[in-house]
């Protein structure tokens, strides 16, 4: 089978297509293809949701004492707001929690797992669907009931959850318990649509795991595995390992509330003045446990699908091999064994002893090893490349310095001393969002561009792939690099009026002499009396960025669904001149994918071997001499375009 | 489109892919129950001595359980056999077996979830316990099998803000008062609210109507700050009303729904209140057992239990009867030249004890005795149901418990401490996975002819399969036999 | 396995043999938890007790996984994958306990009671 022959394609589609009414083909769908995309669609949604919640609350950050714009009218939302327009704690905290809810669990693992996963995996490794087909749509549809349920959430009368992402108990047990029916409230349903979810990603999870095991091609031996393959299986291993123990915990606090039990509860717990009515005798470390236990893995839930679709895409654009294939393998199964014994590191300030908060400082020193060795072989696999900067290139390479800068920060964190001082203040949010927003979502963004021409047939526009590219690295780091600083000075993370009450009491401290800061101050020389209130505003940096990160993803959303249509068509089924497997399938895949029973013949990454015609040898070349010359696409896409 | 290893394993690994995708959900099952294991290790080895709750341990505490919980482990291991022998008829090619077996499978299933009913269903309604103020606890049984305060309501106050207030539903059915609105919107119209459905489509009416003036006083507020008023009217909608009925209407509150209650008013805890004249709320309570664990051993013979049971024969026979248990300890530590342990005193010899009220306590005297004593031994539980068979004639005896004194109250369901919670908790989760389990076999079993006819060996590997998720249900109900009855 | 020419009353008579074995651990965990003789130490569930109760149970969760859920008939794929489940819930039950065996509030109340018993001996 030539890989580049469009005309036998459009044929054999012919003969492939079955004629299916419109809701079993695109709506109830088993198709591995067709699931991948509604994941994609929905979570892309739920993407957005969560960006809007954030930039309501950077508003209440930045300009704490001036009413909300444009949102104040809607009906639904000055409920929520105070007299004269402003945000209130309340919404701060639904959003705050809804945000990171939204984006973890609806946005950004179901993109990266659900999404991509479900489209590529199984075209990488030659296999006709999925192990489950109807398990698979049954995964999706769990997804999508839960999400709904976590929007549905908003318009209770109690409003969504308010507790955070994480949902401490014993906060969350006992938010909102005085509404009469205590199920219909946002925290209940929070743990309810998260019941639902974890149900959908362990039913996801067994369906990958088998997929990769027992599905893979004639010739797809493990060390033949493309590295998405790799990670989507450890991805796949996280959750199916992780995901339980929360899964308990959120059973656990949903018994808490609605059964009435204590297993979050300590015996004597007062709220609002009055005794908690409860036996007691519960832990709310426990909780914390149980789902940091999840929560750790789940962090490399979120970038690892996102770090192999960047290598994917380096070796492709760089037309070299993957620098350091097996070590990349080995160490990816390492982070994943070491991502279940390091949680406790999130708890430092709980109150642990030494013993065992020395254990988990270093079982998390030590997981930075593998991570180094996976950005570091990205990066030398890009050295000495005749690099082809496309689109998809650009968020690629972007990937590597925004998750180095994500993952070095952390460090600080590793370790408890510095992490008392640090703990719970703006410095964490920007950690972790250097890791899973410049990180991971450009990963994705770059996934999204590479794996277009596949979907559709049609190349996205280059030009409005820059016009997307070039602000959206310029406002993440607007964003997210002076988060560093305000954290370092101490803002915590949860002050929804953006540091007024800091910003009071910091002016006090400078402002009287003799005290012991302003005397360190004064000696130190370093920060000067009005240093806190210039940290202050930074967060109108910090949210003008946000703002105009949000105006510059409308050329994506264009470019996403006008390409569809008036996009460049590709003039052969591999545009990008690759060698994995899904690029030998017909433009858009039918269902069933290949043609033929495919094979693979080679390594993953042959670009540019030795003594071949052609720069790259495909997996499903048995014999290179066949390839065709560089097919146009590949060829625009050598010159750096715009 | 064919799925390949459907049916046949594949060469490299040697699974076809159902069983390698049980084998991955049976991890994450491990995973589920380690959770809770480790939830269940946790909470245990938490607890503080004479603060927390104690763990509930032994033949004495679950009586009649134990049997029901060993019945239950043999019925799960008898039903595993009977998959695996199933499994082997298809492999044989013996349809008639292959149901045979099936059906003794379900049937064992049928049987599990009935004596978990029976066991759910006395410890729900006929175990009942009150731990009063100094930490004293009574077990028992309520007098009409609910809890309420008794409330006669005159008038009721709601805030039209959230959700329908939760003071309608403590009125008992049919007897909706006339209520008519006194203060708040529809006051001047003297609107009538003759049932709880009107009540309800008055308030969301209400609310909505609330809810719309407040938006329109907001957006007038807003503008007057923008345009830079000195002193702008700040906003007021109010949004209580007040429903005042015709005459006295009975309302039996559900004290977990109630926050605060005095002789004149009962604040629900979404805020809505009623007044009018407190019939009364104490607790009529039938007491079985005194447990007094939390209550250090100087101060048990003051302790207000006493005084709240306010019988003196009770009282004698409790510590008559304790001091019979520490004998018992004094005979195994002594000889060996040990102390007996603090934790000994308070954790485990008080743990349940029966007194007898009234009258019948002189006549019964003796016996009890007897039987005290002979607790004291670990002894077969035979005997638990004849005694419980015991209580139901002798403790015809009520006693009010005045609600100031209690501290904490319920049935023996998952609020009542952390190992009933567990409890509860693990085993509803497993009789879930039996349900499940079960559905899944009989669908096997019922509809498995065609597949059978077509590709017996596609059904034999279903049977496996399937097997494999029952046999792990039989295996966690291994661990959780003695972990929540024995140990 | 060989389909046709498989001995299966062979593997009947395991299975009635473990069924016997099950039956007779069960009946010692009931035992172990009520009869004087087998209930260990002082009344009341005690680490020996904890320590018998917990292997018996273990012996018969793997009876049931040897031989009545094949695994004795499996290769490595699957022995590899129990071993990281239990390694993980292992690990699950043991770090949480740990790190609530060893709260910093400890060091400090013995840190303190030193503290004390030297003044004590000034």
């Amino acid at each position: 089978m030539s890989a580049a022959t469009a005309e036998t394609h459009d044929q054999a589609q012919e003969e492939h297509h079955h004629v299916e009414p419109f809701w079993k083909k695109y709506i109830f769908s088993t198709d591995h293809k067709t699931i991948g995309i509604q994941y994609g669609f929905t979570s892309l949604v739920f993407l957005a949701f969560g960006f809007f919640l954030m930039m309501v609350m950077r508003w209440s950050i930045a300009y704490p004492d001036r009413a909300v714009p444009l949102l104040a009218d809607w009906p639904w939302f000055q409920a929520w707001l105070d007299d004269s327009g402003k945000v209130t704690g309340d919404l701060y905290n639904m959003f705050g929690a809804m945000h990171g809810t939204i984006m973890v669990f609806l946005g950004i693992v179901p993109l990266a797992f659900g999404a991509f996963g479900n489209y590529v995996t199984p075209l990488q490794i030659g296999a006709p669907d999925m192990a489950f087909p109807r398990l698979n749509m049954a995964s999706y549809w769990l997804y999508l009931l839960g999400g709904v349920l976590m929007f549905v959430s908003f318009f209770l009368p109690s409003g969504a959850a308010k507790a955070g992402w994480t949902n401490y108990s014993p906060l969350a047990t006992t938010t909102d318990i005085h509404y009469g029916d205590l199920f219909w409230t946002g925290q209940t349903q929070w743990l309810v649509a998260m019941a639902l979810l974890i149900t959908s990603s362990l039913l996801g999870a067994v369906n990958f795991i088998c997929t990769i095991i027992n599905l893979r091609c004639r010739g797809m031996s493990w060390m033949r595995l493309p590295f998405f393959v790799w990670a989507m299986l450890v991805t796949g291993f996280l959750l199916l390992l992780a995901f339980p123990p929360l899964e308990v915990a959120a059973i656990m606090q949903l018994m808490d509330r609605m059964a009435g039990t204590s297993f979050f509860v300590p015996t004597g717990l007062n709220v609002s003045g009055m005794s908690f009515d409860a036996a007691g005798g519960g832990s709310p470390l426990l909780y914390q446990h149980l789902f940091w236990f999840l929560a750790h893995p789940e962090v490399y839930v979120l970038i690892l699908p996102a770090l192999a679709i960047v290598a994917e895409i380096i070796p492709c654009n760089t037309r070299k091999p993957l620098w350091g294939y097996k070590t990349m393998v080995y160490a990816v199964m390492v982070l994943g064994f070491l991502a279940f014994i390091v949680w406790a590191h999130h708890m430092y300030i709980t109150g642990m002893g030494p013993a065992i908060s020395t254990f988990f400082q270093t079982t998390t020193v030590l997981i930075s090893v593998p991570s180094v060795i996976l950005i570091t072989s990205l990066l030398i696999s890009m050295w000495g490349g005749s690099i082809r900067f496309n689109v998809p290139m650009l968020f690629a390479t972007a990937f590597i310095p925004m998750f180095g800068i994500g993952g070095l920060t952390g460090l600080p964190l590793a370790f408890s001393l510095p992490d008392l001082h640090l703990h719970d203040t703006y410095y964490v949010i920007a950690h972790f969002h250097y890791v899973v927003a410049p990180g991971t979502i450009f990963g994705l963004f770059a996934g999204i561009y590479h794996w277009y021409p596949k979907l559709t047939g049609r190349m996205m526009s280059t030009r409005l792939g820059h016009l997307h590219f070039w602000p959206s690295l310029l406002f993440m780091n607007g964003i997210f690099a002076p988060m560093f600083i305000q954290g370092m000075a101490g803002f915590h993370r949860r002050a929804f009026d953006g540091g007024k009450a800091y910003e009071q009491i910091s002016t006090q401290i400078f402002a009287e002499p003799n005290t012991f800061l302003a005397n360190i101050a004064e000696i130190l020389n370093v920060i000067e009396p009005d240093a806190a209130l210039r940290m202050i505003d930074l967060n109108i940096v910090t949210s003008g960025s946000a703002w105009l990160l949000a105006v510059f993803q409308v050329p994506f959303i264009i470019n996403l669904f006008i390409s569809k249509f008036v996009g460049k068509k590709v003039s052969s089924d591999n545009p990008w001149d690759a060698t994995t497997l899904e690029w030998a399938t017909p433009t858009p895949p039918p269902h069933g994918n290949f043609l033929s029973e495919p094979v693979a013949y080679r390594g993953p990454y042959e670009y540019s071997v030795p003594g071949e015609a052609s720069d790259f040898c495909p997996q499903f070349e048995d014999d290179p001499s066949k390839i065709p010359a560089k097919s146009e696409a590949g060829k625009e896409g050598d010159k750096p375009a715009v | 489109m064919e799925i390949p290893h459907e049916v046949t394993p594949r060469r490299d690994t040697g699974l076809y892919n159902a069983k390698l995708g049980v084998w991955l959900f049976l991890a994450s099952e491990v995973m589920l129950f380690g959770g809770l294991f480790s939830a269940y290790i946790f909470l245990r080895v938490g607890i503080q001595d004479g603060v927390d709750n104690p763990w509930p341990w032994g033949l004495n505490v679950h009586k009649d359980f134990v049997w029901l919980g060993f019945i239950n482990t043999l019925v799960l291991i008898a039903s595993s056999v009977g998959v695996v022998f199933a499994w082997v008829a298809l492999k044989e090619r013996n349809w008639k077996l292959y149901q045979v077996y099936m059906y003794a499978v379900i049937g064992c299933a049928v049987i599990f979830m009935c004596l978990k009913g029976i066991e759910y269903n006395s410890k729900l309604n006929h175990h009942f316990g009150i731990k009063l103020k100094d930490n004293s606890v009574m077990e028992g049984e309520l007098v009409n099998k609910t809890d309420r305060i008794r409330f006669e309501g005159a008038t009721a106050s709601v805030s039209l803000q959230g959700a329908v207030p939760v003071f309608i539903k403590s009125i008992p059915k049919g007897e909706f008062p006339i209520f008519k609105v006194t203060e708040g919107p529809g006051s001047e119209e003297g609107v009538e609210i003759h049932s709880d459905s009107e009540l309800k489509a008055w308030f969301h009416k209400e609310r909505r109507a609330i809810s719309a003036k407040l938006t329109e006083e907001r957006k007038r507020y807003r503008a007057e700050l923008a345009s830079g008023v000195a002193n702008p009217t700040p906003v007021s909608v109010s949004s209580s009303a007040k429903l005042t009925s015709s005459e006295p209407f009975v309302l039996n509150a559900n004290p977990r729904k109630v926050v605060l209650h005095s002789d004149s008013v009962v604040n629900f805890k979404d805020g809505s209140k009623v007044e009018g004249k407190l019939i009364s709320d104490d607790v009529e309570f039938i007491v079985h057992e005194v447990d007094l664990q939390l209550v250090l051993p100087q101060k048990q013979r003051e302790s207000i239990v006493w005084d709240v049971i306010n019988d003196e024969g009770a009282k004698q026979q409790f510590f008559e009867q304790q001091d019979a248990e520490y004998r018992h300890l004094r005979e195994y530590y002594e000889p060996r030249g040990e102390v007996i342990p603090e934790k000994m005193l308070r954790g485990h010899i008080l743990n349940l004890h029966d007194v007898h009220l009234g009258g019948h306590h002189g006549d019964d005297h003796g016996d009890d005795h007897h039987d005290a004593v002979h607790k004291s031994e670990p002894k077969p539980s035979a005997e638990g149901a004849h005694e419980e068979a015991a209580h139901e004639h002798e403790d015809d005896h009520s006693i009010s418990v005045p609600r100031d004194q209690i501290k904490f109250m319920g049935n023996h369901g998952p609020r009542y401490g952390n190992y009933y919670a567990i409890y509860f908790t693990m085993t509803a989760l497993h009789g879930l996975h039996v349900i499940g389990g079960a559905l899944v076999l009989l669908f096997f079993t019922v509809f498995g002819k065609k597949l059978y006819l077509k590709n017996p060996e596609h059904l034999a590997n279903r049977i496996e399969v399937g097997g494999l998720f029952w046999h792990f249900v039989d295996l966690i109900w291994i661990f959780l036999f003695p972990l929540m009855y024995l140990l | 396995m060989a389909e046709s020419t498989h001995d299966w009353g062979k593997h009947k008579k395991s299975y009635l043999i473990v069924f016997g074995a099950l039956c007779f651990c069960t009946c010692l965990t009931l035992a172990l938890g009520i009869f004087a003789p087998f209930d260990l130490g002082p009344p009341g569930p005690t680490p020996a007790d904890f320590v018998i109760g917990l292997a018996v149970a273990c012996f018969k969760a793997s009876l049931v996984g040897l031989i009545f859920m094949h695994l004795n008939h499996e290769r490595g794929l699957i022995y590899k994958l129990l071993v990281f489940t239990f390694l993980f819930s292992l690990g699950l039950m043991a770090l949480t306990l740990f790190a609530g065996a060893d709260p910093i509030l400890e060091q400090y109340d013995t840190l303190e009671s030193t503290k004390g018993k030297l003044m004590e001996k000034l």
